[in-house]
């Protein structure tokens, strides 16, 4: 038969999915019901029904290149209503963690930090590094300093610069290739979306949707999510504004941190002591209202994991890893500052410790984390749109 | 046999506990019905034809109403319920209680208390598509034939036109609960189901689109002595359907509303497309399934649907049914399976293929234990007690009636053996 078509089944895959939280995929018996459900869906081959049939088949690879399972936002309206409670939202989830490892390069790394056992390794990681960076830069491995609370004392700001832009470009090169790929993915999967139409003008219609987030606000069985990851995604853009804004501060200004009103190099920039302190507080209040944000968004994330929504959705240790580390970047933050403020050093200092391990979890492992998200899914967003795939 | 024999209770007077009764007193054995409408005949009354020779339901109903007018060993009760059980296989006693009918046996059905009376009510028997007077005549066929007052909605001895009116004394506004105690050997359930709740479907518009309507109302559209006098026209304006759809397993074989699958919706969907078909030749029927179930000798019947050109069959559940404003025609949304594609279709009328709801809920009923789902299953019961027809499982009318002779079978043995 010429129109034959061989499928391989990758049964490891199909563990790997149900680990991840598709157990319920095997119950979907393909009414199509999520389909229609999903506010997102496009007519043209719509999802989530062929991808759940495709995830009981074990088609991996279809699947990990499959552009439509990042245009579900998992707001679960399918799983609400799904008639045999196989949870499409959830299955849907999983193969977003699997597309991640999938993609993910180096692919061996993804792997291993992808998973949430490995979390320990994962953090311990970074603290070997500091501890060796800051045993050759001041010739103690722990040393809480003497006197006034000045976290540059404990770990110089040269070692946070040596530390974390080579990192940031690791990640960025990652992201480079894995994406790549991704899109050259895109181009020649089976639904044949052919893309038209410019990158660039795909790309800001993305970012629009994704300030507004008007995809997200058509979620109705999950509505409560849609702030809660408002806040988050504001609170982080906050603080990388934030973080990019002290590197001016200090290479720009040359005005170090705690930024002294004395500063000789601040008071000749602003013309008096005035000008810098309200330049100063401007400065600080984006970033603790930033913080503040991200704290409440993630409080209210943890909320919404543990509400009954009358029906049943799996929060998978890949979701909690998240949503655990988010929280603990905030409150070590913040917990970092009070103490700082309290001059309280020996408190301090570690705080300030465990603040770097955690803000090193989440850039350095972006690529392999369910952080990715954010990229993958713009890409794939961008993609629909320039497919004509997009549900407006 | 003696006629010591105690004798046997069937509940429920629908096609499975009719048949259960006619065969049991028919072998030689007392039988009492207990039912609960005011007329006998159950759910199978309201079918404009049925399988499987395709015949209206009343030539199956007469001949039973027959044999029951003609057999002394039967006592029927309408307009009563089982209110309590005790005892055991051999020697239960049960207490029914008889809800006032307010029209005695001297009723001659000749339609003068109509004519006078005043107040309206909806017809239950057409599910609301029309409407009685308090006082009125459950339907055509009814058995007993004789009318009856919806006490809910007659306003009593203060109106009384309809007492003046008759002129055989048939009218006793003040007829009172009664209840009555019997001694039986056995007790067969035979409680049937009712249609799904469609409104609990909120995506499916019951209730707020006027021309989405289940395949119950379908029946009654399509009877001739329903609403419409036999012609499909659609609620909303009355106009000649010509363009339907039919969704298959709304509410069955779903978790958030029937778990099981209700047997009979499929055919009763295929066999509502040639009632259709046969009216207008130029009518168009779209059917959407998740699988088409044709059990048995039903395939034949599916593959002859199948063959006409202008009836199509559609892989895919509907999710989504809106309402054109302008027009009032449903606008459904689903996704064609095997097409690959979702579909928006316009039509004139919806269907909806809702299944089978068991009347009776767990641990409601006296003497019986009921499963969670609603079903009444043999295993676990207490000797000597039965189910049949839908109350045990959903069905077609055919296989009720083989399961109702063999609980006919069973009921005797509980008798005989003590």
């Amino acid at each position: 038969m010429a129109d034959e078509t061989v499928l391989t089944p990758d049964l490891g895959f199909i563990k790997s999915l149900k680990g991840a939280g598709a157990e319920t995929m095997k119950k979907c018996y393909q009414c199509a019901t999520c389909s229609v459900i999903c506010p997102l869906s496009p007519d043209d081959n719509p999802f989530p029904r062929k991808e759940m049939i495709m995830a009981q088949w074990g088609l991996k690879d279809d699947l990990a290149n499959n552009p439509d399972i990042w245009l579900c936002h998992n707001c679960n309206d399918c799983s609400k209503y799904c008639p045999r409670g196989a949870g499409p939202g959830d299955v849907l989830s999983a193969l977003r963690k699997i597309a991640i490892q999938e993609n993910a390069f180096p692919k061996g790394l993804g792997k291993i930090l992808g998973e949430p056992k490995m979390i320990w390794l994962a953090l311990l990681i970074p603290a070997i590094i500091f501890m060796i960076a800051m045993k050759i830069k001041t010739g103690y491995f722990f040393q809480i300093p003497e006197g006034e609370v000045v976290f540059s004392k404990f770990f110089p700001i040269s070692l946070v610069d040596t530390i974390f832009v080579p990192i940031a470009l690791l990640v960025t090169i990652s992201f480079v290739v894995s994406i790549g790929r991704f899109w050259k993915s895109l181009n020649k999967n089976p639904y044949k979306l052919m893309a038209s139409g410019t990158i660039l003008s795909g790309l800001i219609a993305t970012i629009k949707e994704i300030v507004s987030h008007s995809k997200f606000d058509k979620c109705d069985a999950n509505k409560d999510r849609v702030w809660a990851h408002r806040l988050v995604l504001f609170g982080f853009v906050g603080l990388f504004i934030t973080t990019n804004w002290a590197v001016f501060n200090l290479y720009g200004l040359n005005w170090e941190s705690p930024y002294p009103l004395n500063d000789p190099d601040a008071v000749a920039i602003f013309g008096s002591e005035a000008a810098a302190g309200l330049y100063r507080g401007v400065f600080k209040l984006t970033g603790n209202a930033s913080a503040a944000i991200l704290l409440i968004g993630s409080i209210m994330m943890f909320a919404n994991r543990v509400k009954d929504k009358g029906f049943s959705s799996v929060s998978s240790s890949f979701d909690w890893t998240l949503a655990i580390m988010v929280f603990a970047v905030c409150v070590t933050g913040i917990l970092s500052e009070v103490l700082r403020l309290a001059n309280a050093a020996s408190l301090a200092y570690p705080m300030y410790f465990a603040h770097l391990i955690v803000v090193f979890y989440i850039i350095a492992y972006l690529p392999f984390s369910k952080l990715a998200h954010m990229v993958y899914r713009t890409t794939a967003i961008t993609y629909a749109k320039m497919a004509n795939r997009d549900v407006v | 046999m003696s006629d010591d024999n105690k004798a046997i209770l069937v509940v429920g007077g629908g096609i499975s506990g009719i048949t259960t009764a006619v065969e049991a007193a028919e072998a030689g054995y007392n039988t009492i019905i207990v039912e609960r409408n005011p007329y006998l005949g159950g759910r199978v009354a309201q079918l404009n034809r049925y399988f499987p020779k395709l015949c209206p339901p009343y030539c199956g109903l007469e001949m039973n109403f027959r044999r029951i007018k003609t057999n002394p060993k039967i006592t029927v009760y309408t307009m009563s319920e089982l209110e309590s059980v005790s005892g055991s296989e051999g020697n239960f006693t049960a207490r029914i209680r008889k809800n006032p009918r307010l029209v005695n046996e001297k009723c001659t059905a000749c339609d003068k208390c109509v004519e006078v009376c005043p107040v309206e009510r909806p017809n239950e028997f057409n599910f609301g598509l029309d409407k009685t007077k308090a006082i009125y005549m459950p339907h055509e066929m009814s058995f007993p034939m004789r009318y009856v007052i919806d006490k809910n909605v007659c306003t009593g001895s203060s109106c009384a036109k309809c007492v003046e009116a008759c002129k055989y004394n048939a009218i006793d506004l003040d007829m009172k609960t009664d209840s009555v105690e019997v001694n039986v050997g056995s007790i067969v359930f035979a409680t049937g189901w009712n249609p799904y709740n469609a409104e609990n479907m909120d995506n499916l518009g019951f209730g707020k689109i006027q021309n989405v309507v289940t395949n119950m109302m379908m029946e009654r559209l399509s009877a001739p002595n329903g609403p419409t006098k036999g012609k499909i026209l659609r609620p909303s304006d009355n106009k000649e359907v010509k363009n339907i759809a039919f969704v298959q397993c709304a509410g069955s074989r779903d978790e958030n509303h029937l778990i099981h699958c209700s047997a009979i919706c499929c055919m009763a969907s295929l066999k509502q497309a040639t009632y259709i078909r046969e009216k207008a030749p130029d009518s168009n029927v779209s059917i959407y399934y998740i699988d088409l179930r044709a059990p048995g000798k039903y395939e034949t019947f599916l593959k002859k649907v199948d063959e006409d050109e202008n009836v199509k069959m559609i892989k895919g559940k509907v999710a989504k049914i809106e309402e054109d404003s302008a027009t009032g025609d449903p606008v459904l949304t689903v996704e064609d399976v095997e097409g690959g594609g979702k579909i928006h279709q316009t039509v004139d009328m919806v269907v909806l293929a809702t299944g089978m709801e068991p009347s009776l809920k767990a641990g409601a009923a006296p003497g019986v234990k009921v499963e969670e789902n609603g079903f009444i299953s043999l295993n676990g019961q207490s000797g000597g007690v039965y189910s049949t027809g839908v109350a045990k499982s959903p069905g077609d009318v055919t296989t009720s009636l083989q399961d109702a002779t063999g609980a006919a079978l069973k009921s005797i043995q509980s008798v005989v053996r003590r």
